[in-house]
């Protein structure tokens, strides 16, 4: 029967194949769906007038403003939404600057020398790292309290840049990838060890540093953990505690809030899905 | 055929496990048997210090930076003995207090009524960690001090030139330069990790929280809070339940995120999809918005005057309470649910990169050899997703595990009958944090910590050691 | 001068494992030395030496007139290409090249603004290192850019050119830094074929060009008998043979260099060798063949081997055997062989055949043959056909030592001979024994090593012929109708008057062997050091003196020995090691004082005496004079001492 098809110079398309592949765009259509409502109804929540959920027609509003995002910006007396917004926008970028240099730092030593305690150092990360990060807040928590520094912005930047080289395989792992007769050519052409890092090793990392300053700006924005046992303050919350003090009947301030502080996080995900996609498989596989 | 697979199955299981424990058997003897010559090596170079180390070494051990004075190593010597004279002071006028703290934690009750100030159980413990760290770095930097003098002697016996200290200096951007680089992050995670976790560790085997807190003196009780959590009658039932679902939980939702996303990612990665990078985008949307956004939005979504319920009751039926105080296996499908929701996007973007990796010729070579697509996603596929993603497989089972989020969220501070501070729902990290945090029990807490990273440890080791990803690395590289 | 030298270089890891073994060369100004080898032979291990990436474990590498073993790279004034560029994949090719030159800071005198010299308080020129300027800079870059003419290129990156485009940017920035050696670790082995000849042809101009001496790594034998002055072959870290190309095509030392060499392999045949009058039979296993070759090709091989039952490996060239019917007709020396299949070339066709006529054609065997024939052939599989051998491009090599039994200079002459009442006739010759060499009356064999043959004897020869061998000059002697080979320091013709070292022939008459007198004398011993009170400057001070412990008695050493000992050793090892220490038997003085000896026995050679005695359980040939009975003292010369050290086999001196 094929012979026939291609003397004919048609394509036939066996109605099997068209079968499987309608099944497969239904099932693609459905989970798309899925993942979009619940956005979608928040999207739609924030720009309800009445701004209360009860008010709703089952998952959509009666009416729609823009009511609930003016509100954000002016009401702040009781939810002072754009200071929220400056505090987690400063801890976030001073979080990564700090972290991302740190890792970068860790992650060039890991991968280029061989020093007695690298095998003991690499086990004990991984070792660390499997201690339940709660153990830890809960510590750094009491500690912090007895040292007077809760309440303190500080804090959670130290925190969450401290952290960050405990993290370093991934980035470990691209440098591995470098080849290391670069390096022994630069040795040869004079360049220490230091100038290597910089003038050779830091442009080509390039790639590697976006994803790391992006990732540690991002992970600051959506904590609620650290900021909520760290920070008691009203006026220093983060984005991520102060919409959870919201209470019930805010619901679509609620949902305002959230849409405009996912906006910049999607758009970076966006940029960086490429960068994700290789970051986790290079992490994952082992070299 | 069936009864094949079956038999093939358990026979496999059977196998490999008796081979892993002779293996290990072998390896332990091993391990015993090589211990005495191991430890001879470690020391030679300690054994060979004392031997030949002359009159100036000697006096190092004494004096830190004696030695290297002797040897006109001006700069280093004075440094040495700097850090000994520095140390030594702190030690006397508050490390040997701080260090005898840690182990009585505070004798002084402190009395309001009387203006006495007591001691401070938790800082004295803090301060007694801080001396035991400063003692270990003096310890670290006296050897040093020993081994350095050692190498000047080797350099003047064999007549070379020691290096100048300006020369070492430089180094310290060229071969040493790991040394420099690394300073600042190791504090750092000494400081905030391991600082912290030490301090955990220790809580546990206290009886801070509850009452017993400053300015009430703390004592140490050993291993009461353990005995406490798996036999006394207010911790215990509530610690199996709650351990019990915990690891049904951490099982179920690692094995749906997991298999789900590679489904997912097998699916748009199939030839008739086009479009790829657009249906990609909607997965993506939904892994993008930080966690709290939704879950919160899930708890609204099924609240009882929520969007599902106001549908149900205008088409006459009674609102259901989905996450409420009754609904145990309700809200723990729920919780599943919404745990697949935020996860399989990540599962599905890391089995998207590791699909790209792979040999599409192994499939076409498998086509040709008339195997069906059920059996190539068996063979082919699921092996080498398998193997690639172990690591990152047991670390979400880990992180399924603690994950605190998902129900503190959708029914957080619950309290229920038969629970000690905790509801149905609830994981053992929700449980840690309504002791600690909200109800002071921190020793309890801790000691739970400790438990959980014991189980969570075993389990990952255990998975990792007998994976192929550990055991094959040559497979597919 | 640009020439490198290394001694007793040793690559030995932590874990035992030695990379290079007692690698010794002595590499001139402006040659092209190739070090060639199968994959982990060692030979890229040498070269990172060289260079400096890897840390010499023991021996002396010299660059020029400076001892370079701990020097960084970047000062041994080196250059190196590697295997995959090593471009820096983010600068322009401008940059590459100019990277290194960047690091670099030259002498000059201090300058102002202008470029006028700035002079210091009493008039005089202040000198200072500064970097190169741009001018400076442009014009070395553009130079070498236009010697391998990638002029138009500076301003791309690495990864917009060529594989080969990329090679000549990494020998670009190589040759810019004017360095004294070129290193190149297997520049061509990630190109294509094609290009991969053009750029061999391109490096041998550029060496011609440059005039610097060049040091290249390659596991391809083509090209490092096509590129190179002087070739080591290297195989498990021990080097083969040190040689020019033709010498290593045509005197292969042994069999591994042999086969290693020439495309394609040489044939390899298990024979034996029977002297039969002025011929001998080579009997072939396996096929019951024999082919008869004339004794004169085979003079230098020693006599043993010959007796018809030693093993021996028969080594032939595909291009050494023809199956041409004209030269076949005209040879004495064919063989049979069963045709397996062909390989034509267009201008040669390879015939693979086999010497066993069962041969099946399916199985490899071990005699197994491959013939060059010219241009097209239609022989058919399993036909026979006859094969001429060209007995004179032979190879014969000890089956189980591999080494070569056909040694440009060969070891031995071996002469018949006649023992009576002490005194010993050959080759016409009558000659007194000396009392050091006791032998019973009878006739056999004498073997003179080549070496102990001196000019100015009782013994009449005539020159027969004068070899030129590597700069070593083989004379081959007629001594009354016997051939003697012999080894001089100069040319020389007619007749000459030899005669004989007794302490190195050996003689074997009957079942008694008179060995020669051993040449080596070991003993073992520790190394440590004292400080004793000296008067310096008018001060006193406590000075350190170095000794080697032999026995309970303490010799001083000269500090070249002790240096050396300190250089290979790291720590304090050196005085907790273990170290043979050798002399030869000339260096030692009997005298009131040192290594406790007893005499077993005095050897009188007629004119030199050795006193063979025991010290420390080693026995040791010292030269004296006289007839010292009873316990001696021996004092050695220091400064000629041969150091091993023991635990890692090392020879430091």
């Amino acid at each position: 029967m094929s012979k026939a098809n291609t003397a004919m110079g048609k394509r036939t398309i066996k109605p099997k194949k068209l079968f499987g592949a309608a099944i497969t765009y239904l099932i693609i259509l459905a989970v798309c769906f899925i993942f979009l409502f619940p956005i979608l109804w928040l999207v739609l929540a924030s720009f309800s007038k009445t701004g209360s959920i009860y008010s709703f027609k089952g998952f959509f509003p009666t009416s729609y403003s823009f009511d609930s995002f003016i509100k954000l910006f002016t009401d702040t007396g009781m939810y002072n939404y754009p200071r929220w917004f400056g505090n987690t926008l400063f801890i976030s970028l001073m979080s990564s600057l700090i972290g991302t240099t740190l890792t970068i730092l860790t992650a060039y030593c890991m991968s280029r020398f061989r020093f007695k305690s690298r095998k003991a150092m690499m086990k004990t990360t991984l070792v660390l790292g499997m201690f339940p990060s709660f153990m830890t807040m809960t510590a750094v928590y009491i500690l912090m309290t007895q040292f007077n520094l809760i309440n303190q912005q500080w804090g959670l930047i130290m925190i969450y840049s401290a952290g960050a080289p405990m993290g370093y395989l991934t980035q470990k792992g691209f440098f591995d990838t470098i080849s290391v007769s670069i390096d022994e050519a630069a040795r040869i052409d004079g360049a220490s060890n230091f100038k290597i890092f910089v003038k050779i090793t830091l442009p080509l990392a390039a790639p590697m540093i976006v994803y790391t300053l992006l990732s540690s700006f991002v992970w600051p924005w959506s904590d609620f953990i650290l900021p909520k046992l760290l920070l008691k303050n009203k006026d220093l919350y983060t984005v991520a505690v102060g919409l959870m003090s919201l209470d019930n009947t805010e619901f679509s301030r609620f949902a305002a809030g959230s849409v405009f502080i996912a906006i910049p996080i999607i758009v970076f995900y966006f940029a960086l899905s490429k960068f994700l996609i290789n970051g986790l498989s290079a992490g994952a596989v082992k070299q | 055929m069936e009864n094949s697979t079956y038999t093939g199955f358990f026979g496999k299981i059977k196998s490999r496990t008796r081979g892993f424990f002779s293996d290990k058997a072998k390896k332990i003897k091993s391990f015993f048997v090589t211990l005495p010559q191991r430890l001879k090596n470690k020391f030679s170079g300690a054994r060979e210090i004392l031997t030949q180390g002359n009159g100036k070494v000697c006096a190092s051990m004494l004096v830190m930076g004696l030695g290297q004075l002797l040897y006109r190593q001006w700069a280093k010597g004075i440094l040495y003995l700097l850090v000994q004279i520095a140390f030594v002071a702190y030690f006397v006028l508050k490390g040997a207090g701080d260090f005898i703290g840690f182990f009585t934690l505070g004798v002084k009750q402190g009395n309001a009524w009387y203006g006495v100030e007591g001691d401070n159980s938790v800082i004295m413990l803090l301060m007694g960690i801080l001396s035991i760290i400063a003692i270990i770095f003096y310890i670290v930097i006296y050897i040093s001090n020993i081994k350095d003098a050692y190498r000047i002697q080797c350099a003047a016996d064999t007549l070379k030139k020691p290096e100048s200290f300006k020369k070492e200096l430089s180094s310290l951007l060229d071969k040493n330069f790991h040394k420099t680089a690394l300073a600042l992050p190791i504090v750092g995670v000494c400081v905030f990790s391991i600082l912290p976790i030490i301090f955990m560790i220790l809580i546990a085997f206290t009886n801070y929280g509850g009452a017993v807190v400053p300015p009430a003196l703390v004592d140490w009780v050993g291993f009461e809070n353990f005995s406490k959590i798996l036999t006394l009658g207010q911790f215990a039932p509530t610690f199996f339940k709650i351990f019990g679902w915990n690891i049904l939980w951490a099982v179920l939702s690692t094995f749906i995120n997991y298999f789900a996303g590679l489904g997912l990612a097998l699916l748009l990665n199939k030839k008739c999809v086009k479009g790829k990078t657009f249906w990609r985008l909607f997965p993506i949307l939904a892994y993008a918005v930080p966690g709290f956004i939704t879950l919160i939005a899930f708890k609204f979504m099924f609240s009882y005057g929520g969007p599902i319920n106001q549908m149900i009751t205008s088409a006459g039926g009674a609102a259901i309470g989905f996450l409420d105080i009754d609904a145990k296996w309700t809200a723990r499908l729920i919780g599943l649910m919404v745990n697949a929701w935020l996860n399989i996007p990540s599962g599905m973007l890391l089995a998207t990169g590791i699909l790209s990796n792979l040999n599409t010729d192994l499939y076409e070579a498998a086509r040709v050899d008339g195997a069906s697509a059920w059996k190539q996603f068996v063979k082919i596929t699921l092996p080498y997703v398998l193997f690639a993603t172990m690591p990152v497989l047991i670390s979400q089972f880990i992180a399924n595990f603690n994950n605190f989020g998902i129900f503190y969220f959708l029914r957080g501070g619950l309290y229920m009958d038969g629970y000690f501070l905790a509801s149905d729902t609830d994981l053992l990290i929700n449980w840690l944090y309504n002791m600690s945090i909200d109800n002071n029990y921190y020793s309890i807490g801790a000691a739970i910590s400790i438990i959980i990273f014991i189980v969570t440890s075993i389990i990952s080791l255990a998975v990792y050691v007998m994976s192929p990803s550990y055991k094959q690395e040559e497979t597919y590289q | 001068m640009a020439n490198v030298s290394l001694k007793h270089i040793y690559k030995v890891y932590p874990n035992g494992t030695k990379a290079v073994n007692d690698f010794n060369m002595q590499i001139e100004d402006k040659e092209f030395i190739v070090f060639v080898g199968p994959s982990g032979c060692g030979k890229s291990t040498t070269l990172r030496m060289i260079a400096g990436l890897e840390e010499i474990s023991a021996g002396e590498l010299k660059i020029g007139d400076a001892v370079v073993n701990g020097m960084e790279p970047k000062d041994r004034d080196i250059a190196m290409v590697f295997q995959n560029y090593a471009l820096y994949p983010h600068m322009t090719i401008y940059e590459n090249i100019a990277f290194g030159l960047r690091m670099r800071r030259i002498p000059d005198i201090k300058r102002d603004k202008e470029g006028n010299p700035v002079l210091d308080k009493n008039g005089n020129e202040i000198p200072v290192m500064r970097k190169y300027n741009k001018r400076e800079l442009d014009q070395k870059v553009n130079e070498a850019a236009q010697v391998l003419g990638i002029t138009e290129y500076l301003q791309r990156k690495p990864k917009e050119m060529s594989g080969g485009q990329r090679q000549r940017v990494a020998l670009g920035r190589a040759i810019v830094r004017q360095p004294k050696v070129m290193l190149l670790d297997e520049p061509l082995s990630n190109l294509d074929a094609k290009l991969r000849t053009q750029m061999r042809s391109e490096i041998v101009k550029l060496h011609n060009k440059l005039n610097t001496t060049f040091i290249y790594v390659t596991h391809d034998q083509v090209e490092a008998m096509t590129m190179g002055t002087r070739i080591v072959v290297m195989k498990l870290g021990f080097v083969q043979q040190i040689d020019t190309p033709k010498n290593l095509y045509m005197y292969p030392a042994n069999k591994f260099v042999a086969g290693f060499i020439g495309t394609p392999q040489m044939n390899f045949f298990n024979v034996t060798l029977k002297k039969e009058g002025d011929k001998v039979r080579v009997r072939f296993e396996g096929p019951e063949a024999s082919i008869y070759a004339p004794y004169s090709l085979l003079q230098k091989t020693a006599p043993r081997y010959l007796d018809g039952n030693t093993p021996v490996c028969l080594g032939l060239r595909a291009e050494d055997i023809s199956l041409d019917p004209e030269a076949v007709k005209n040879s004495k020396t064919n063989i049979k062989v069963k045709i397996s299949h062909l390989e034509e070339l267009g201008t040669e066709t390879l015939v693979y055949g086999d010497i066993d006529l069962g041969y099946d054609g399916i199985e490899e065997t071990d005699t197994r043959i491959i013939i060059k024939a010219a241009g097209f052939k239609d022989y058919k599989t399993g036909e026979i056909v006859e094969a001429a051998l060209n007995f004179g491009a032979a190879h014969l090599f000890d089956r189980q030592t591999e080494e070569s039994i056909m040694p440009r200079i060969p070891e031995y002459n071996y002469l018949d001979c006649k023992v009576e009442e002490g005194e010993i006739s050959f080759a016409g010759n009558k000659i007194k024994l000396p009392p050091a060499m006791e032998c019973p009356d009878g006739g056999g064999e004498l073997l003179i090593p080549v070496t102990a043959v001196n000019f100015g004897g009782e013994i009449s020869a005539e020159v027969e012929s004068c070899e030129n061998i590597n700069g070593q000059i083989l004379l081959c002697l007629n001594v009354n109708g016997d051939r003697l080979y012999a080894l001089s320091d100069s040319e020389q013709t007619g007749s000459v008057k030899i005669g004989l070292d007794f302490k190195k022939l050996i003689i074997r008459v009957g079942d008694r062997q008179i060995d020669p007198m051993p040449l080596i004398n070991g003993l073992t011993g520790t190394f440590v050091s004292e400080k004793t009170p000296e008067s310096v400057n008018g001060k006193t001070k406590k000075v350190a003196h170095y000794y080697l412990l032999i026995n309970g008695v303490k010799l001083e050493a000269p500090a070249e020995i002790y240096m050396k000992m300190f250089a290979a050793t790291a720590g304090r090892k050196v005085y907790n090691s273990e170290y043979r220490y050798e002399w030869t038997p000339c260096d030692f003085a009997l005298s009131g004082s040192g290594i406790e000896a007893q005499v077993l026995e005095v050897l009188d050679y007629g004119g030199e005496r050795f006193v063979k005695c025991a010290a420390g359980g080693e026995t040791l040939y010292v030269k004296c004079e006289g007839s010292p009975t009873g316990k001696i003292y021996l004092l050695p010369d220091v400064s000629k001492v041969s150091v091993i050290e023991r635990e890692r086999e090392i020879r430091i001196v």
